[in-house]
């Protein structure tokens, strides 16, 4: 019991739907949040994004912490447990949090003020932490939350991955020639750039015998280039190799890879999974429904791979056709049935980052 | 030409922080790219497209064809000299 | 967790000076932002007379806390957006390039990670990369509180831990 790290509660805000479940569904029907930025609009041009329409607010809270509140909410809820208690750690994932604050009063912008501000909505009495590990920071956070539990220190962790939309955020991206005017194509031929998205999304973690575990997870570096993954996928591969440990690979249902729909990182996510052993395996990447919805990724992808997991399906890679990698790979436009009951949530990211998670379904085999 | 390839030279040195360079230790033919080179990257390869641009009035299309034309100085040189519009 | 050894970069220091001084050419250096910049030389200083340096391993982490992340190079990227936006200064507004600039130059295939937290904590701190150590491969780690607030002020001190 001590070591069975779990997911007690899941929370979610995403263009998609109100709640997880509702994301789930809009999924599941294929619908995607994906549109061309209109001409005019603010945040730039010639990108295609995924955005929140609502952007209402809670009392005296940015757009930031307010999703992040709102889908802490919704998993501690679920979770049932006491958010004030001290045995209660907050760990919220995000890279450039609220960016657009930039030049106006520190404690807007300041990264550390929006963790403490959405810890203390929740009578919260310890410091929060931030994990700002590029795009791997919410997988980083889930597996940095499971870490904290089993050193005793605390009882529970919300973990919270959130990100909004900014003019600094897609210009920084087409600056890097990344983003994509057309919805992205994961792991495509024609593939040619990602889409940003943003979403908030919340999973209570605590020592339980039910529920999905987090059964083991890695974070390893290129050590190659702070822009360019690893040509032979290293620390992709490191990491796989390392949650492999802890499963055999024929339990395991499929892989949510994080298929960006960049040429260098799907290649490279190709090559990892193929020295993993893992070409047979189903793969599937969530970047056609949401966009890279960065430090909410690693989040809301676990929340999404966890509900398709439980009703049997590896859901599909939307925007996928014709395959467009060097390496044999498990993937497909339709969702598929699938059996197992663990699946990995792999993620690579700038500064050379790549993480992989182990989540295991509960109950008896 | 060769006060154009001086000019791209300076420009170059300055944008990507070339510490401690100068045009004269920069061979007109030697590759940019490369441990023999100037070993820039492919971060360099985009703020070169962006020199380009704002400079010579230069859009080139991808990454990919800004290679071809950062082979050299003496390339590039060749290149804006032929395609500038400002 | 066991400090071996840490060194302190003092707020104001000329840090090209200090790379002249201390280290072999390495270009890069140049094309960093100041957060960058402090953590990458705290770690040549560090590392100095380490003679096993640059050899591949997956054994050690680089670990960085900080508060404010990258808001120098925040506020030079925000700068070139109306004008051209610099792919070379927006890499560095993510905290965690850092990390991945020290493991570049040593050859750290380890965990790489960037944390941030409201103030300096030293038990904090020691608490978090405790975490990391349950790794099962993990046996030490690059350890750096950096914040600066602007180019001629900050905190930088960066340690080498064991297990």
């Amino acid at each position: 019991m001590k070591d069975r790290i779990a997911c007690l509660g899941y929370g979610a805000l995403t263009p998609l739907g109100q709640t997880a479940r509702q994301t789930y569904e809009a999924v599941r029907k294929g619908e995607s949040a994906l549109g061309l930025l209109p001409q005019g609009s603010p945040l730039g041009q010639d990108a295609v994004v995924s955005l929140f329409e609502d952007r209402s607010v809670l009392d005296n809270l940015s757009f930031f912490d307010t999703i992040g509140i709102k889908a802490a909410s919704q998993a501690i809820e679920a979770s049932g447990i006491d958010p004030s208690s001290p045995r209660v750690s907050f760990i919220l994932s995000t890279i450039k949090g609220n960016i657009e604050a930039l030049g106006s009063e520190e404690s807007d912008y300041s990264i550390a003020e929006s963790a403490a501000r959405i810890a203390s909505y929740f009578h919260n009495p310890n410091p929060p932490l931030v994990v700002s590990n590029a795009c791997i920071s919410g997988l980083a956070a889930l597996l940095q939350g499971r870490r904290m539990l089993l050193s005793g220190r605390c009882d529970y962790a919300v973990v919270i991955g959130a990100e909004v939309q900014s003019r600094f955020i897609i210009s920084g991206f087409q600056s890097l020639k990344a983003v994509s005017a057309s919805p992205c194509k994961p792991f495509d031929d024609s593939r040619d750039g990602l889409n940003l998205g943003e979403a908030s999304a919340a999973i209570v973690l605590g020592r339980s015998e039910e529920g999905w575990e987090i059964a083991d997870g890695a974070v390893r570096n290129d050590a190659y280039h702070i822009s360019s993954p690893s040509r032979t996928g290293e620390g992709s591969y490191k990491v796989l190799r390392y949650v492999l440990d802890s499963i055999d690979v024929k339990d395991l249902a499929f892989v949510n890879v994080h298929g960006t729909a960049t040429l260098f990182n799907d290649e490279m996510e190709a090559v990892a999974l193929d020295r993993a052993g893992l070409g047979d395996i189903p793969i599937n990447s969530l970047k056609g429904f949401l966009g890279h919805t960065m430090g909410a990724a690693g989040v809301i992808e676990s929340i999404l791979s966890i509900l398709s997991c439980e009703d049997g399906v590896v859901l599909p890679t939307r925007g996928f056709s014709e395959i467009g990698v060097s390496r044999h790979v498990n993937i497909s436009s339709e969702e598929r049935p699938c059996e197992g009951r663990a699946f990995i949530k792999l993620m690579s990211g700038f500064g050379g980052v790549n993480g992989a998670l182990l989540f295991r379904k509960g109950g008896r085999v | 030409m060769d006060d154009l390839i001086r000019e791209l030279k300076e420009k170059v040195i300055e944008t990507l922080n070339l510490d401690g360079m100068t045009p004269e230790d920069i061979d007109d033919h030697a590759p940019l790219f490369g441990a023999e080179g100037l070993g820039l990257d492919s971060i360099d390869v985009l703020e070169l497209l962006i020199l380009l641009e704002k400079n010579y009035g230069i859009r080139l299309a991808s990454p990919q064809e800004g290679r071809k034309v950062f082979q050299s100085f003496a390339v590039i040189a060749d290149y804006v000299a032929a395609n500038r519009t400002k | 967790m066991r400090v071996i050894r840490t060194v302190n970069i003092p707020s104001g220091t000329d840090l090209v000076a200090l790379y002249r001084e201390q280290m072999e050419e390495y270009p890069k250096f140049f094309k960093m932002d100041i957060l960058c910049k402090l953590g990458f030389l705290g770690t040549e200083l560090l590392l100095k007379s380490d003679p096993d340096r640059f050899v591949p391993r997956e054994d050690r982490a680089v670990l960085t806390f900080s508060r404010f992340g990258c808001e120098c190079d925040d506020r030079h990227y925000s700068g070139t957006i109306d004008d051209y936006p610099s792919p070379a200064l927006f890499v560095y507004t993510l905290p965690n390039i850092v990390s991945g600039e020290i493991a570049i130059r040593n050859r750290y295939e380890g965990e790489t990670a960037a944390f941030i937290i409201e103030k300096y904590d030293f038990e904090r701190i020691r608490s978090i990369v405790g975490d990391v150590f349950q790794d099962r491969k993990t046996g030490s780690a690059i350890v750096a509180w950096i914040d600066c607030r602007t180019e001629t002020e900050w905190e930088c001190q960066v340690s080498l831990v064991e297990k």
